[in-house]
């Protein structure tokens, strides 16, 4: 197990390199799973230009589930998805690979052991700590929003033709407790 | 076609009249019969449900207007408790109490509205017919979406059955209350002491114990009992049946008559969702601790084609229970060793260390270096586990004395669930202030086998009355060497763990030796009910109060007792 310091490191390496542009998300979260294909292996589509939008789809989340939990695209569909969230705790709409959304779960634990993620807040203060080296834990990926209860966002997402996907949330315990949804190809 | 408009109008006030009624849950009917109780290696004659122990599983949706006829074919009164339902205090169960009993040959009756959703469990309240048998589960649905998904689910009931009798398990520890207890130290572990700590402060650690009249293996007071889930010994091997990739939910229920089990299933995490039938905030783990009349509910993914074990080991390590998780029928899984590395109660199990040292770093203290070790009195802590002290990354479990020998660690080295961890997904009640509190100290004498709260055992008190409407806050003060998991009747327990609105709601309140816990009660069931350590023999032997709740809605009470 790394330090904490070289753990937080990482993550904001990998954050910085990806560079992601975020949309009207308030706050995204050092999503792992946030990173293309060269990195995890695994191609997990990218962020979509609005001009190729050809369908919403609104993402209400609740505690602690999606509603709906199945998304059905075409292969290389680019999608609007406009999240909302209306539960009382904080919720993640990640897209990604089951190992990737792993990987993050204990990303995201660290978080919340860190004072940086509460049940129902995020401590924008600690997130955007400098962290010694001029970076923090702010960052921003284009396949994941975080988000306070009450708070809306939008991801636009291009679909690759084919892939096991699902969408989840990775806040400790909501996505073992099936908070999560499949994307479904047609 | 004015007729016809007439006729639906009734029609529709008809279906409206309908539909405003609560509707009727298929009604149960339950016997209590004597029946054999085959462990494998013992055949005993227990009581049962419906011909069988465990009883069956009565479900539920909230909403429903519960019907159970219980019929006792028993030669004694016997009872059903709902442990955990909040209903009229009429249908609580508690014989003296709620009602004079159901005596032999006769029927009675529970009629009640379902209120609430989640894993509970039913019992007898009468003598020892619970440690006898006589338990079975409970599954109400909610009426809305659970806040979590599973593909499929099973109620895992935990019983520590015993080949003797409750009456003479009672009777024995009477006259003898170390009876059941084989893991007395014996001159063999004093001359391995002596070698390991010195003549001196061997010696000066077994006088502090004999002037307690307890001694350090006192964590399970009736040992020698055979582990079951849903009534099959780790032989008989009770298999849940899976897909991989699936999430099972599992309905853990403590039914025991005294155990604590530590439960764990290697290679899987669990996440824990429920505690005692209430949603609580997803918490993933290793292991966790059940105290006896609690309820668990975790959600499990096995994710290999493989069986899994379900092991659960008594806090004092002397009994397990075993079950096996399984893709297909006939398959057992590989069951771990047992821990033998029983823990042993420390000086602040006894409330030795607790509060007459504040502030003590523990942690800090390089005991090697002390060239005199038996002159330091209690600061001297005999048998304590240092290591479990490590004050560095993890905080110690704040439910457990500082120094306790009961920490409980997890065989993989992770995450142990703790009290601290429970936070209730949706508050039942806003927070609000208490108005008064309750001060209740656990006692007892085990020289004589008494165990009493505030020093008075239940025969000799008097009822506690609290008023309609107040909030109250009761802190139990345990100063006995023993976990006592203490239940209050008819009203929901808030455990105050530290997480202000969040703090969890339960039925059953475990507090350690030593320690200190609060919950708090919001006073919204009129009537008289129970209050006591859910440990058979002890609450048999005095740990138990009568609750009288005064004022109220006089509708309630006549509503109530319509209901007879």
């Amino acid at each position: 197990m790394p330090s904490f310091k070289s753990y937080l490191a990482k993550i904001l390496t990998v954050a910085a390199l990806s560079g992601g542009t975020v949309l009207v998300s308030p706050i995204t979260a050092h999503a792992d799973a946030g990173h293309n294909s060269v990195v995890h292996g695994a191609n997990i589509g990218k962020l979509g230009n609005i001009s190729d939008v050809r369908k919403t789809v609104e993402i209400v989340m609740q505690d602690n589930f999606y509603e709906p939990e199945k998304v059905v695209v075409l292969g290389g569909e680019t999608v609007r998805f406009v999240i909302r969230n209306e539960g009382e705790f904080v919720h993640e709409f990640n897209i990604g690979t089951v190992a990737m959304h792993a990987t993050h779960q204990k990303e995201m634990a660290m978080m919340v052991e860190h004072g940086a993620l509460e049940a129902d807040k995020i401590n924008m203060h600690m997130m955007e700590m400098d962290m010694g080296n001029g970076m923090t834990m702010k960052h921003d990926d284009p396949n994941s929003v975080l988000l306070e209860p009450g708070k809306t966002a939008e991801i636009i997402w291009t679909f690759p033709e084919n892939a096991e996907l699902e969408f989840a949330c990775n806040v400790p315990g909501h996505y073992e407790s099936g908070m999560m949804g499949q994307v479904k190809f047609q | 076609m004015k007729i016809e408009t007439a006729a639906g109008m009734l029609l529709a006030a008809l279906a409206v009249a309908v539909l405003s009624l609560p509707a009727m849950a298929k009604p149960y009917e339950l016997t209590v019969d004597y029946v054999e109780i085959d462990t494998g290696d013992t055949k005993t004659t227990g009581i049962g449900y419906n011909g069988s122990s465990p009883g069956p599983t009565l479900r539920f949706r909230e909403g429903e207007e519960a019907e159970i006829t219980v019929t006792n074919n028993l030669d004694e009164t016997t009872s059903i408790h709902w442990h955990g339902q909040i209903l009229p205090y009429q249908m609580d169960g508690v014989p003296g109490i709620s009602f004079p009993g159901i005596a032999p040959g006769e029927t009675f009756t529970y009629r009640f509205p379902v209120r609430q959703n989640g894993t509970y469990w039913f019992h007898s309240h009468s003598g020892f017919q619970e440690p006898d048998g006589a338990y079975g589960s409970i599954i109400i649905e909610p009426e809305k979406r659970e806040p979590f998904r599973f593909d499929r689910e099973y109620v895992v009931v935990l019983k520590d059955k015993h080949p003797h009798s409750g009456a003479r398990i009672m009777r024995n520890l009477k006259m003898m209350p170390d009876y059941y207890n084989r893991q007395q130290r014996t001159l063999g572990t004093l001359m391995d002491d002596v070698a390991k700590d010195g003549l001196s402060a061997t010696l000066s650690d077994r006088k502090d114990w004999g002037n307690m009249r307890m001694t350090p293996t006192d964590i399970e007071d009736v040992q020698g009992f055979t582990g079951l889930i849903n009534g099959m010994s780790p032989e008989q091997n009770w298999t849940g049946l899976f897909k991989p990739d699936e999430r099972v939910r599992l309905r853990f229920i403590n039914a025991s008559a005294m155990t604590y089990f530590d439960v764990r299933i290697p290679g899987l995490e669990m996440t824990v969702v429920q505690a005692d039938g209430n949603n609580v905030q997803p918490v993933t783990v290793d292991e966790f601790r059940i105290a006896v009349a609690e309820t668990y509910d975790v959600i499990v993914q096995p994710k290999e084609d493989r069986a899994y074990a379900i092991m659960a080991e008594s806090m004092g390590r002397s009994g397990y229970a075993f079950a096996s998780l399984a893709p297909r029928e006939g398959m057992r899984a590989e069951m771990p060793e047992p821990r033998t590395d029983g823990p042993l109660l420390t000086m602040a199990d006894m409330g030795m260390s607790h509060d007459n040292m504040p502030g003590m770093d523990h942690g800090a203290m390089d005991m090697t270096s002390q060239p005199e070790m038996a002159g330091m009195d209690h600061s001297n802590m005999p048998g304590m586990d240092h290591s479990a002290m490590n004050m560095g990354a993890k905080p110690a479990d704040p439910f457990y004395a500082s120094g306790s020998g009961l920490i409980p660690k997890a065989v993989n080295g992770g995450k142990f669930l703790s009290y601290a961890d429970l936070k209730a997904q949706k508050p039942r009640y806003p927070e609000r202030p208490a108005m008064r509190e309750i001060e209740l100290r656990l006692t007892g004498n085990m020289e004589r086998y008494v165990w009493s709260i505030n020093g008075i055992k239940y025969e000799d008190a008097d009822p506690i009355r609290l008023q309609y409407g107040e909030r109250v806050r009761f802190t139990f003060i345990n100063e006995t060497m023993m976990a006592h998991p203490m239940h209050l009747h008819g009203m929901w327990s808030m455990l105050d763990n530290g997480n202000g609105k969040w703090n969890p709601v339960k039925h059953t309140i475990n507090v350690n030796p030593g320690t200190t816990v609060s919950f708090e009660t919001e006073v919204d069931e009129p009537g008289e009910w129970a209050f006591h350590c859910h440990l058979s023999y002890h609450m048999a032997s005095g740990m138990f109060r009568k609750v009288i709740v005064e004022g109220g809605p006089e509708t309630a009470l006549n509503t109530n007792a319509n209901g007879n």
